[in-house]
Parts: structure tokens; C-alpha cells; sequence
């Protein structure tokens, strides 16, 4: 079971601790792992799983934030990894993101938030709509509220009513006036394109995101048109198994609010929206770089807010790169970024330039992966498709509503 | 138990308080076992987590594995024992093993399996004592999953679950199935954990290092899909090469086209690190696809090409590395085929003009030596070879300087005719150079090798020296072995890992967390227990037993009983023994057992276990064998046992016991210094606490006092007299020689039975007299006088408590009970530390020939610490049986004592706890009515045990 929660800042700093079970652990395990993420570095920062001299430690990195969890015994790691991941989620929903000052300055709620979630070393609410039941998000009249009341509390007195039924995700008994059910297809996609131009690689990671405003205690049931194409799925604990097992159809009752209800995967896509041409050239102490990106099929929507990113490799001086569309840049730590935004009708997006390598150095033998991201609005790459959601206990009207969006994950070219 | 309870919710509460409560106690899920079942998917999924540990934990130990499942198709090709029992389904298994994965390691899939079972430490250091016997999993533990519904059940109701949003619950899932599901069904898991690598990233190495074990069990399972496994170069570099070794093990001959052209984008990744270690897994999939052996070859020797452009400069450590790494690879695939890569080796001698790693152009060198007599170019460009390595001799690093001479001296041994004379020339040459070295390592080299091959020499005739002929050969082989090809093949690498169950944080950190626990024995969970279960008081004593009895034995009690019981039996009866006396193992039994110091067992139940010893006869030999090597382990099947056992003893509980039978021989009695020869005029007493009682009266206690003469004149006259009773009759003092049956009938009993005075001492020698003394408190020292030569010498005599009582034989169950009887304000305990058994372990160590084990150790360093410290009777000693070898919690010592002044009886109990190795924990409990004395004793005890031995 896990003993204590540490919330570290980017500079090493213990910003929160919260012992879980009577062992209290140390503050000086942070110091110890502070250390070693210095000598060590980054391959040390992502090693989830720790075997201090005194604890185990778990641990995430969510924005610079390191979550480390310690345990002396014997416990499944992922649910430590994966507790952490709620734990990160919930508090980047409440907050409104995650960084070291939103933290400090809501101490108070994190810890609530931690008081709630886990109990004597084992996770125990970690469902973000009840949560919010439970513990009022921070918003402006609260701060008012509290500094002028001086009552600092946002815990709500009543228990969520979800906890004593049968169904402990969804609130008990809402009332809306409109009936809204919102379900978006949020699509990642993953593809590696390797250096004679082949696709390697092409999945779409999608989510289906429901966002349910529903009076009573709705029974909805949604189905695909083309279920089949899906490979993987993983299902929020309301969907019932054994419809989807039988006739994939998914039955839930929904919890209420935004949700994440099912993932899926679909493998061995057969293209890209975009096409991404890497040349480089070495020689004589110099690389000449030529990258061209376009529209490969027209998707039939825009693709918006393209970036191109790749890693300058170690062994180059200085860089000298121009685009004909969008803007460069060159970050610390040597990641080149490159900004389209939209491809403009009229022309291809190109960057060239030349990048001065070290003075012993003949030529480049190692070449930048080109990390590709764009946004498509309004379709799912994947083309899964929704057939029907049907509510069982119908009341007086429902609006439904659909979105889709494609991002893109993993999207990597090598050159 | 709230695990009883209809609602989901509570059912996940329930089973985390059962998890920290009592893992063990897994005869409580049997009731609710299917209902568990059903509302898993409905519990939430923290609880899931937790629960789905339980059940598998719960079908093993009630069932034992599946004979479909992975984890039995391995078990039944090394064991020939399960084969016996069910050969028609063992053929069909093994056939479909080969169908379904024809590559499935079962040599490795069996380490893995019994390291779940055992936990890894276990096995391992049993393996290396090679009586892997002592684990033969027999077909009555297996359990087919296609007839067993429990079985069935938990495998339908854990598959939705592979669909879980939470990671962790997948992947307590994806483990039962792992462990329990028919072959051709786990697939199914694969899928979901495949998906799982797409969480977060610290989830994605856990979950990587699962799918890194079950892929070396079952490549195929994951061979299709090894497009998962690509690469993303944001990933961290120790997913990255997680993934590269997953990589090289699933690679087949279908998808190691693809996969070898990913391999060559990796090579050209920024990540130089990452591009050696892909290097070395070209290698590796070379070596287990040997098709592709040609290819791979060409674009190692590409590679070279392309590295040496940038190695002309050498700045940069780590392309050095690939490069040493390429070398490396290419040497592991020749090695594989060594004629059909002969061109390969020239295109890389060729190369050593550009190749200026160390490290590389030494495993070049060497390839030349070991290869020398290979093919028809190789041997006509040595010459050449050897004279560019003699020129640039001097120039070169030590390590490649030591390839050198090595490779000329191998050469030299296989050369003929004409090149002869131009190789010696080279390698005087070289040695003379190497003997003026820097390197002090180089310098010997060339020592040694300068004797070698004269002999070769000498043999050819070429050489005018003349040796006499047995050295000559002699160094003829030492040349041979020194310098003989080393081309044998290279045995399959030792499975040196530890392996733990799947989603465990042991696999992860490779090494037992603590609170890891192995799978629970196959069937070691019978249905009496169950039933047995039931009652309160039973589960009360089977929580008491820390759930790590094996219930197994409980099917026959009464032999095991017998077993222990008869030592003490024949000490104390002094029976004949007539029906069993043609066994010689018996009776050194009873020599074990014939101190009456220590008496195993309760000799009232003798009668009782008489009955079953004579029904019972056959097995019991078998028992006593197992208990003379001082382990009474039962894990018989219940359908094995003799049916003609007792009715009343099927139904006793009664724990893994040992007995330790010799320890009181070793039982050595701590002795105080009363006087010493300083202060005494040279006469230096002794005395130490006797485990005699007195036959005066029980009030007394017997000390064994020693008297020695330590100076050179005789002392005469010594005599011990109480003080105070010595200033009340002083008209009987100095020879005060009372008649001992006089004092046997008079109620008052004097503070000292006066003891025979010693007339004279002569220098050095060593008298012994029995005091019996009754302590007027048993903490306070009791004042004394001594006289010798008329000289009164006041001397303190300090008592222990641990003497106060007498031994108290008595049964476990009596203990037990009594236990029960004595609780709350009679019970008081305290924990210490022990140390003691670490000496012993270490001496263990020493002596190979004596492989005891460490548990054993324990018992008897502890047992005997107790008992040469207190006058206790050692009851039982329960051993832990689900636990790994390494770990000592859960062994508990009883021993039973009753006070000698007024017969009240006081229980001790000491729980161990901690890893054999380290200094233990000792939990000590003390029951008897008399507070005060219990808890004086209580401290005396936990002071003695603390104390380090006296050695």
C-alpha cells in the first residue's frame, strides 16, 4: 500500500507531502531521489519504478511536477503508476492545469482532493465527477467567499449520494431543464514514416468523450456503424461487458457530466493526411536541409496548426534555417520548431537552409526524426463512425450532439 | 467477513482488508468463492486489483494449475512424473504446444513457473543444490481448466476486464490468464496488453517489462504483432531498449525483413547509445534466425564502412562503441557458422587499417587466430596479416597488443612448412618487444607464450633442444588447452533472472519486495479445511497459525505425530519397541530424542499414536526418512493417505513441525563465576543453573557448583553455608554435615541444603557438588558464605528466573489451549532482536557437505539459546510453508514450563520474523497467571536472547 504522496517542482522542491498510513516516510527520500535525478540525469527521471535504499517510489512526471509515491511492500506498481495519473488528472481538471504556483496556491483543495482519493495507502475515489461533489472546484466566488468568511473549507457536508447507490459513478437523481447528451471522437494518430518514405506505421488511438447533461437515471446505448474496424478497447467502469461482447453495442448508464467513455484502437491505417519530405545532404563540414510538407489526401477538412519539430543533431555548430511559409525557430537545447499553420492554397511549405556541423567533422552520419503535429477538426481520421445512441428511458426531449477531432500522437518521420 | 457482502462496493473494501489482514487465510474465500466471481466486474477497480490476486491465489492453492495452461506443458516435459499420470493427455499437449508455438521455450517458461510458485529465491538456491526433486509437481496438482469450474469461471469473469480504463487492473488480469488459461486462449490477453503501452509512459515500462518475460516464454504470442514494438524516438532510452529486446526475441523469419529495415533507421538514430544496443540485437536475431545471417552480415560490414569515416577522429566515445558492438555481433554470427563467413573475416582483416577502436581491432585480431586454419584464402594472407600486425606492434593499445601475441601464438601452433620459419620469426619478434613493455599484464603474456610453442617446435623436429619427452607433452596439451580453438558451442545462456509474478513490483525491481509472496502450493487448500474452517474456533487457530500451515498434512495427522512422538515416546517409556525395532532409522530417531531435556511431544498421547504408528507402517518409513534429515514436510494427497488412519485424528489441524531432536545435545548450560580465585585465595567457584529438580522439595532449586584449585597448594575444608542461617545456629556451622533425609520431612525448607563439604582440593582439580537453594525472591541475590581453610569468604549467589521452572511436557492442542485460557492481563509480550543464527549460518556456509536448512538453522540456535538459558520444555516448532526460503517470518517456537514454587503452568511463544540472513525479530510472549513472575521471566527471556552467543 502506498505510505506517502510527494508532489516535487521542477527545482526539486518538496511542495506538498502527504503521509497516507501511520509509517510516516521521511522528507529525506526526496533528497535522495533529488540527488540521483541530478547525477543521473533524465534516464533517471524516467524510470517509473524506484527501489530506494529505504522505499520503493513510484513515479510520474506530469509538467515538470514529479508525483512520487513510496511503498515499503509489496504492491501491483501500475496501480501506484496509475493512481498517480488520476491523481495528476484530477488536479489539472480542477486547477485548470498544473504548474508550481496553481498548486501552491490551492493547497488546500489538493490536499482535500488527496483525502478523498486515497485512504490509508489504497485508492478510493478517483472518479473526477464525483469528486466534484464532494469538493467544490476553486473558482472566484469561493476565494471571495473564503477570505471574507474566513472559512477555508470547500468540502461539501452531505456525502455524494452515488456512494450509497448501486451505480458509484453517477450522482443521484439530477434535475436539468434540457436534456443534453454531447458525444466527441477525440482521434490521436500515430504513424512512423521511415527514410525511403514508407509508411512503417499508421494507428489511430481514438476516445470517445461523452459529455451528459440527463435528468433521472438515463440508460443509453450507443452503437457503431462500422464496429469492426476497431482493434482494441478499453471501457470506463459504466459500460456493461456483455453487450459489447455479444453485439458491440455499448449499454452504460452514464455518470454525470464529462466523461471519458471508451478508448479504442485501430490498426494498420493506409495513409497519412499529410506528407512530410526530408532531404538532407552532408558534406564537406556542411548539411543542407530541404523539407517539404503538403497535403497527401485531402481529408475533405483543414488541417490546422501544423508544427514540425526535430532535434538538431549534437555534432552541428549553428544552423541556419528559412521557411517559405510559417515561422522557425530554434529553442534551447537544440529542437528546431517549425510553425505552418495551415497549408496556403498557392504554394508548398518548404524549409532549407544549412547547418554547420563541428569543425572535424566530415559529414553527418545520424540524421533528426521530424515530429509532425497537426489538428483536423470535424473528422475522425480513423472513420469510425457513430450509428445511433438511443436513451432506453426516454424523457421529454434529448439533444443529442457529436463532434469529431483528429490530432496527431506519434507522428514521426525519419530522414 | 464483510467479503460475504452483496454489494460491490463493499466487496472491494472487503478484499483490501483481507490482502492486509490475512493473505494466507484463503480457506475464508472458499465460501463466497463463486460469488466473488460474479460481482468482480461490478467492484470498483482499485478493489479489482486486489481481489483478482486473491482469487488466483485461491484457485491455485485449492485446485492447483491448469493442464492446459502454459505453466503445465513445461512442467510435464521435464517431469516424467507427470507423465505417468496421464501420458495420452500429455502427448496430446505437447503436440499442441508444438503447433501453436513451435518456438515456446519450455526450458524457460519452466524457470519462470516455478519461480511464481516458489518464489525465485527458493528455487534458484535449490537448484543450485541440484535436488530439484524435492518439487515435483505430481498430476493430482493439476487441475484441467476445461472441467473445473472454478477455474472456468475465473477466467470468464476476469476476460471484460481486460478491457478495464485502469491499467493496473488489466494487467491483473492479463496474469491470472497468464497463469491459469488454457494455451490457446491466452491470447487474448495480448491485445489489451498491448494497448496498455499506450497509457503514460511510466505505465508503458512497466507494463514492457512484463511483455519482456512472457515474450521469452512465447515469442509467437507476440510475433504478430511486432509493429507495436517500433520505436518512437520521444520514447526514453530504457523503453527503447526494452523494446529492442522484445524486438529480437519475437522476430520470425516472416516479419525479420521488416523489422531489420526498422533496425536500420534506429542505427542512424541521435541516440548513439540506443544505436549500439540495436547493433547488438541484430545480433541476437541473428543468432536465433540463422536465415538471415548473410544480410545481416553485409550491413554489419556496411556499417563499419560508414563508422570508420567518423572514427578517423575519434571524437566521440560512443561511436566507438557501436562500432566494438558491430564487431562483436559479426564475431557471434561467425561464430554460428564459421566456413560460410569466411570472406567476411577477410573483408574485416582487410579493415583493420581503418579500424582504430581497441576493443574492435582486437576482436579482429582475434577472429584471424581463432579462424586461422579456415578455408583456403585465410591461411595464405596470414603471412601478410602477421607481418602488419608485427610492424605496427608498437603502436598499438594493450588490448589489442595481447590479440596480437595470442593470435601469432595460436597460429604458430597450426602452422606448416615454409610459413613456419617467417611466423617464428614474427613471434620472437614480438615478444621480444612485448617483453619490454610498459604493460606489466603484456610483459607476462609474452613469459608465458615463449614456453609454449617451443614445443610445438620441438615436436616438428625444427628445434635442436632436446626435452625429455613427458614435459614436452605436457606442454603440448597445456598449449592446446591454453590456445585451442574455443569454437564449442556456447551453452544456452544460463536464465540467471529472477522471475516474479506478472504485475508484481518484484519483476520490476528484480528482487522480492518485501510482503512478496509466490503463488500458494498447488492444492495445498483441501475441502476438510474448508469445513474445518467453519467453526469459530477453529479459524481462530488457523489465523493464529498465520495461514502458513500446509493443510495438506492434516489428512494424516497421526503419522506425523508418530513421527515426532516416538523419540520421546522410547525415552521416556523406554519401550522395547519391539514391532518397529528391525529399523535402524528408529532407533538413532530415539538417540536423538533420548535427552530428557527435551521432549518433543506429549508423551500421554503416546498410547493413542501407537494405534496409528502400527496401522500406518509403510508411509511412516518414508515420514521418519524426511524427519531424520529433520523436516517433517507433509504434502500427501489426501487420496494417497492410509485409509486405515484413526477417524479422531483426521479431523486435528496440526501445523508443519520439526523436530529438533539434537539440539539437546548441544545444549550447553551457562555458568556464572561465583568466586574468583583472586579474591578466593586462588580457589575460583563456578556455578551454573541445573535443569535437575530438586527431589527435596519444590521450593529448591538445584545449582551445579564447581570448585577448582587455581593456585599451587592444596586447599582443604570448603564448605557453602547461608549466611543469615549461619549467624542463627551458630553452633552448627562449619562441618554442619546434615543428614539429607531428615531434611526431606521437615516442612520449613532452609534457604540451603548444605552441601558435602570438599575435604581438600589438590592444585588444579575440579570438584562438582549439586546446591539446591531455595531463593527467597527470585530477582534478589541470596547471600552466602564459603569457607575454606577457616577462612570465611561472603560470596552473592544470583538467581535466575530462568530456573525457577521446571519443564512442563505437554501436547500442542493442550498449549494451545491452555494459550486461550490465559489471555489479557495473564498474557505479556516483548520483541527483541536475535542474532544468534547468523554465526550459524555463516558456518553452514563453510561446511558444503552438510546442506541444512536455514530455517533449521534458526530453530535450533533459537531453541537451544532458550533452553540452555531457562529450564523450558520445547513444545512445538511451526514452520512457515508458503514463504521463500530467505524469509524466517512466521516460524513460532513453543515451549511450556510450570513455575517450580507453586505449579502454576507458563506458556511462552516466540514468533520470528524477518529474513534468515539478518538479525531477526522476535516477538515473545509469555502466558501465566502470576504477573508478576510471567513478566520477570518475560525479561529475562528477551535479555538472554539479545545477548550475542558465546562462541
Amino acid at each position: 500500500m502506498l505510505q506517502c504522496i510527494f508532489l516535487l517542482s521542477d527545482s526539486g522542491e518538496v511542495m506538498l507531502e502527504k503521509q497516507l498510513t501511520g509509517h510516516r516516510v521521511d522528507r529525506s527520500i526526496c533528497d535522495w531521489f533529488w540527488d540521483h535525478v541530478i547525477s543521473q540525469g533524465d534516464s533517471f527521471k524516467s524510470q517509473p519504478v524506484i527501489a530506494s535504499p529505504t522505499h520503493y517510489l513510484f513515479q510520474v512526471v506530469r509538467e515538470g511536477i514529479t508525483f512520487l509515491a513510496c511503498t515499503q511492500v509489496e504492491m501491483p506498481p501500475l496501480m501506484g503508476i496509475e493512481f498517480l495519473c488520476r491523481v495528476s488528472d484530477v488536479l489539472s481538471d480542477y486547477l485548470g492545469g498544473l504548474n508550481e504556483d496553481v498548486i501552491k496556491d490551492n493547497f488546500v483543495i489538493v490536499y482535500e482532493l488527496l483525502d478523498e482519493m486515497i485512504d490509508n495507502g489504497f485508492p478510493l475515489t478517483t472518479e473526477a465527477n464525483i469528486l466534484r461533489e464532494m469538493i467544490a472546484p476553486p473558482n472566484i466566488v469561493s476565494k471571495v467567499l473564503s477570505v471574507v468568511t474566513g472559512n477555508s473549507s470547500n468540502v461539501s457536508d452531505t456525502l455524494p449520494g452515488a456512494t450509497g447507490s448501486c451505480i458509484p459513478w453517477r450522482a443521484a437523481e439530477p434535475k436539468y431543464a434540457n436534456n443534453e447528451v454531447y458525444v466527441d471522437l477525440v482521434e490521436e494518430m500515430d504513424a512512423v514514416i521511415n527514410r525511403d518514405g514508407a509508411l512503417v506505421k499508421c494507428e489511430v488511438y481514438g476516445e470517445v468523450r461523452v459529455n451528459s447533461h440527463l435528468s433521472g437515471l438515463p440508460d443509453l446505448t450507443l452503437s457503431f456503424a462500422n464496429p469492426s474496424i476497431l482493434d482494441d478497447v478499453r471501457f470506463h467502469p459504466c459500460v456493461r461487458f456483455r453487450p459489447w461482447e455479444s453485439h458491440q453495442v455499448l449499454s452504460f448508464v452514464p455518470p454525470d457530466g464529462e466523461f471519458k467513455l471508451m478508448s479504442y484502437r485501430i490498426k494498420k491505417l493506409k495513409s497519412t493526411p499529410l506528407y512530410v519530405k526530408p532531404q538532407l545532404t552532408s558534406d564537406a563540414g556542411k548539411c543542407r536541409v530541404n523539407v517539404l510538407v503538403g497535403i497527401r489526401n485531402d481529408p475533405g477538412k483543414t488541417i490546422d496548426s501544423i508544427t514540425l519539430e526535430f532535434q538538431l543533431p549534437p555534432c552541428i555548430l549553428s544552423a541556419d534555417l528559412n521557411s517559405n511559409h510559417g515561422t522557425v525557430n530554434i529553442l534551447g537545447n537544440k529542437i528546431c520548431s517549425w510553425t505552418i499553420g495551415r497549408i496556403p492554397k498557392d504554394k508548398t511549405p518548404s524549409l532549407s537552409g544549412t547547418l554547420l556541423l563541428e569543425t572535424e567533422l566530415e559529414r553527418l552520419h545520424v540524421f533528426p526524426t521530424f515530429r509532425v503535429g497537426f489538428r483536423i477538426m470535424g473528422l475522425a481520421l480513423s472513420g469510425l463512425q457513430i450509428d445511433k445512441l438511443d436513451l432506453k428511458t426516454a424523457p421529454s426531449r434529448l439533444y443529442k450532439g457529436f463532434r469529431a477531432l483528429t490530432r496527431a500522437g506519434e507522428f514521426e518521420v525519419r530522414s | 467477513m464483510l467479503l460475504n457482502d452483496r454489494s460491490p462496493a463493499v466487496v472491494g473494501a472487503a478484499a483490501a482488508a483481507f490482502a492486509s489482514v490475512c493473505p494466507y487465510n484463503l480457506s475464508l474465500v472458499g465460501r463466497n468463492y463463486r460469488k466473488l466471481c460474479e460481482i468482480l466486474p461490478d467492484v470498483e477497480e482499485w478493489g479489482q486489483i486486489v481481489l483478482i490476486g486473491i482469487l488466483l491465489r485461491y484457485v491455485i492453492a485449492r485446485h492447483g494449475l491448469v493442464k492446459e495452461s502454459i505453466m503445465y506443458s513445461l512442467q510435464c516435459t521435464e517431469s516424467s512424473h507427470s507423465a505417468k499420470d496421464g501420458s495420452d493427455v500429455d502427448s496430446g499437449l505437447v503436440k499442441e504446444s508444438t503447433d501453436l508455438s513451435g518456438t515456446c521455450d519450455s526450458e524457460f517458461v519452466n524457470t519462470v513457473s516455478r519461480c511464481y510458485m516458489e518464489g525465485p529465491d527458493e528455487y534458484l538456491s535449490r537448484s543450485s543444490y541440484a535436488n530439484r526433486e524435492s518439487f515435483e509437481l505430481n498430476g493430482a496438482q493439476f487441475t484441467s481448466g476445461k472441467s473445473n469450474d472454478d477455474v472456468k469461471i475465473l477466467l470468464y469473469s476476469t476476460s471484460p476486464l481486460l478491457w478495464s480504463n485502469n491499467s493496473a487492473v488489466v494487467l491483473a488480469a492479463a496474469g491470472v490468464h497468464w497463469v491459469m488459461a488454457p494455451k490457446e486462449d491466452v491470447k487474448r490477453i495480448i491485445k489489451p496488453i498491448l494497448y496498455l503501452l499506450r497509457s503514460s509512459n511510466a505505465s508503458k515500462y512497466v507494463v514492457l517489462r512484463n511483455i519482456q518475460v512472457f515474450a521469452k516464454a512465447m515469442p509467437s504470442l507476440f510475433a504478430p504483432y511486432f509493429e507495436d514494438f517500433f520505436i518512437f524516438s520521444s520514447e526514453s532510452y530504457q523503453i527503447k531498449a526494452l523494446k529492442l529486446e522484445i524486438l529480437s526475441y519475437i522476430a520470425t523469419d516472416s516479419s525479420i525483413s521488416s523489422i531489420f529495415k526498422e533496425f536500420q533507421d534506429y542505427i542512424r538514430d541521435p541516440d548513439r547509445r540506443f544505436a549500439a544496443d540495436t547493433v547488438a540485437a541484430i545480433g541476437l536475431c541473428v543468432q536465433r534466425l540463422p536465415k538471415m545471417a548473410h544480410i545481416c552480415v553485409d550491413g554489419l560490414l556496411a556499417l563499419t564502412r560508414q563508422e570508420f569515416v567518423t572514427e578517423d577522429f575519434g571524437f566521440e566515445d560512443q561511436e566507438a562503441g557501436i562500432l566494438t558492438q558491430v564487431i562483436m555481433s559479426i564475431k557471434s554470427i561467425i561464430k554460428q557458422d564459421p566456413p560460410s563467413h569466411e570472406k567476411v573475416i577477410i573483408q574485416l582483416v582487410r579493415r583493420l587499417d581503418s579500424v582504430k577502436v581497441p576493443a574492435a581491432r582486437a576482436m579482429i585480431i582475434w577472429m584471424v587466430g581463432e579462424y586461422s586454419s579456415l578455408g583456403e584464402i585465410i591461411p595464405r594472407m596470414l603471412t601478410t596479416v602477421l607481418k602488419y600486425l608485427a610492424w605496427g606492434f608498437p603502436s598499438e593499445a594493450p588490448e589489442t597488443k595481447l590479440q596480437i601475441l595470442n593470435t601469432v601464438c595460436k597460429v604458430l601452433e597450426g602452422a606448416t612448412g615454409d610459413d613456419l620459419w617467417t611466423f617464428k620469426k614474427i613471434f620472437s619478434y614480438l615478444i621480444e618487444l612485448a617483453e619490454c613493455d610498459l604493460n606489466y599484464d603484456l610483459r607476462d603474456r609474452a613469459r608465458l607464450l615463449k614456453k609454449l610453442p617451443s614445443c610445438n617446435l620441438v615436436s616438428l623436429g625444427l628445434e635442436e633442444e632436446t626435452n625429455d619427452l613427458p614435459e614436452n607433452d605436457l606442454l603440448h596439451i597445456v598449449a592446446e588447452c591454453i590456445l585451442g580453438r574455443q569454437t564449442r558451442k556456447v551453452k544456452p545462456e544460463s536464465f540467471s533472472y529472477r522471475y516474479y509474478l506478472p504485475g508484481s513490483l518484484s519483476q520490476i525491481v528484480l528482487h522480492a519486495a518485501p510482503g512478496y509472496e509466490p503463488l500458494p502450493k498447488p492444492c495445498s487448500l483441501l475441502l476438510d479445511d474448508l469445513n474445518v474452517a467453519e467453526g469459530t474456533s477453529e479459524m481462530k487457530r488457523a489465523a493464529d497459525y498465520s495461514g502458513t500451515d500446509d493443510y495438506g498434512s492434516s489428512s494424516d495427522p497421526s503419522d506425523e505425530e508418530s513421527a515426532s512422538d516416538y523419540g520421546s515416546q522410547r525415552s521416556v517409556t523406554e519401550s522395547s519397541g519391539s514391532d518397529r525395532g528391525d529399523d535402524s532409522e528408529f532407533t538413532s530417531e530415539g538417540n536423538y530424542n533420548a535427552d530428557p531435556l527435551i521432549q518433543i511431544s506429549d508423551i500421554g498421547n503416546a498410547s493413542e499414536n501407537q494405534n496409528g504408528v502400527s496401522q500406518s507402517s509403510p508411509a511412516n518409513l518414508g515420514e521418519l526418512m524426511s524427519n531424520k534429515a529433520l523436516e517433517s514436510w507433509l504434502d500427501e494427497q489426501p487420496g494417497s493417505s492410509n485409509p486405515g488412519l484413526p477417524k479422531q485424528s483426521q479431523v486435528r489441524i496440526s501445523s508443519a513441525r520439526i523436530s529438533v531432536g539434537d539440539v539437546g545435545k548441544r545444549v550447553k548450560q551457562k555458568s556464572y563465576s561465583l568466586l574468583d580465585p583472586a579474591s578466593g585465595n586462588g580457589l575460583k567457584v563456578d556455578y551454573s543453573f541445573s535443569s535437575e529438580i530438586s527431589s527435596i522439595s519444590r521450593l529448591l532449586v538445584c545449582i551445579e557448583v564447581f570448585f577448582k584449585n587455581c593456585s599451587s597448594e592444596i586447599i582443604s575444608e570448603i564448605t557453602l553455608v547461608d549466611e543469615e542461617s549461619n549467624r542463627a545456629f551458630d553452633s552448627a556451622d562449619k562441618t554442619a554435615v546434615v543428614n539429607e533425609s531428615s531434611l526431606t520431612s521437615s516442612d520449613d525448607v532452609p534457604t540451603l541444603v548444605p552441601m558435602e563439604s570438599i575435604v581438600s582440593l589438590e592444585p588444579g582439580q575440579t570438584t562438582r557438588r549439586i546446591l539446591q537453594v531455595r531463593f527467597h525472591h527470585h530477582l534478589l541475590p541470596l547471600k552466602l558464605a564459603l569457607y575454606c581453610d577457616g577462612k570465611k569468604l561472603p560470596i552473592k549467589l544470583r538467581p535466575d528466573i530462568g530456573y525457577f521452572v521446571k519443564p512442563l511436557p505437554m501436547d500442542v492442542e493442550v498449549f494451545i489451549d491452555k494459550e486461550s485460557r490465559l489471555p489479557g492481563m495473564f498474557e505479556y509480550a516483548r520483541s527483541c532482536t536475535f542474532t544468534d543464527h547468523i554465526v550459524e549460518l555463516n558456518k553452514e556456509n563453510g561446511d558444503s557437505l552438510l546442506v541444512k536448512d536455514k530455517f533449521l538453522a534458526i530453530c535450533e540456535s533459537l531453541a537451544l539459546k532458550m533452553l540452555s538459558n531457562a529450564n523450558l520444555c520445547l513444545v512445538s516448532v511451526d514452520m512457515p510453508i508458503a514463504t521463500n526460503l530467505d524469509d524466517a517470518s512466521g516460524l513460532r517456537l513453543r515451549f511450556s514450563s510450570e513455575i517450580l514454587s507453586s505449579s502454576i503452568p507458563c506458556l511462552i511463544t516466540i514468533g520470528v520474523e524477518g529474513k534468515c540472513t539478518d538479525p531477526l525479530n522476535l516477538s515473545i510472549k509469555v502466558n501465566c497467571e502470576e504477573t508478576v513472575f510471567g513478566l520477570n521471566l518475560l525479561n529475562r527471556i528477551a535479555n538472554f536472547l539479545v545477548e550475542p552467543a558465546l562462541s
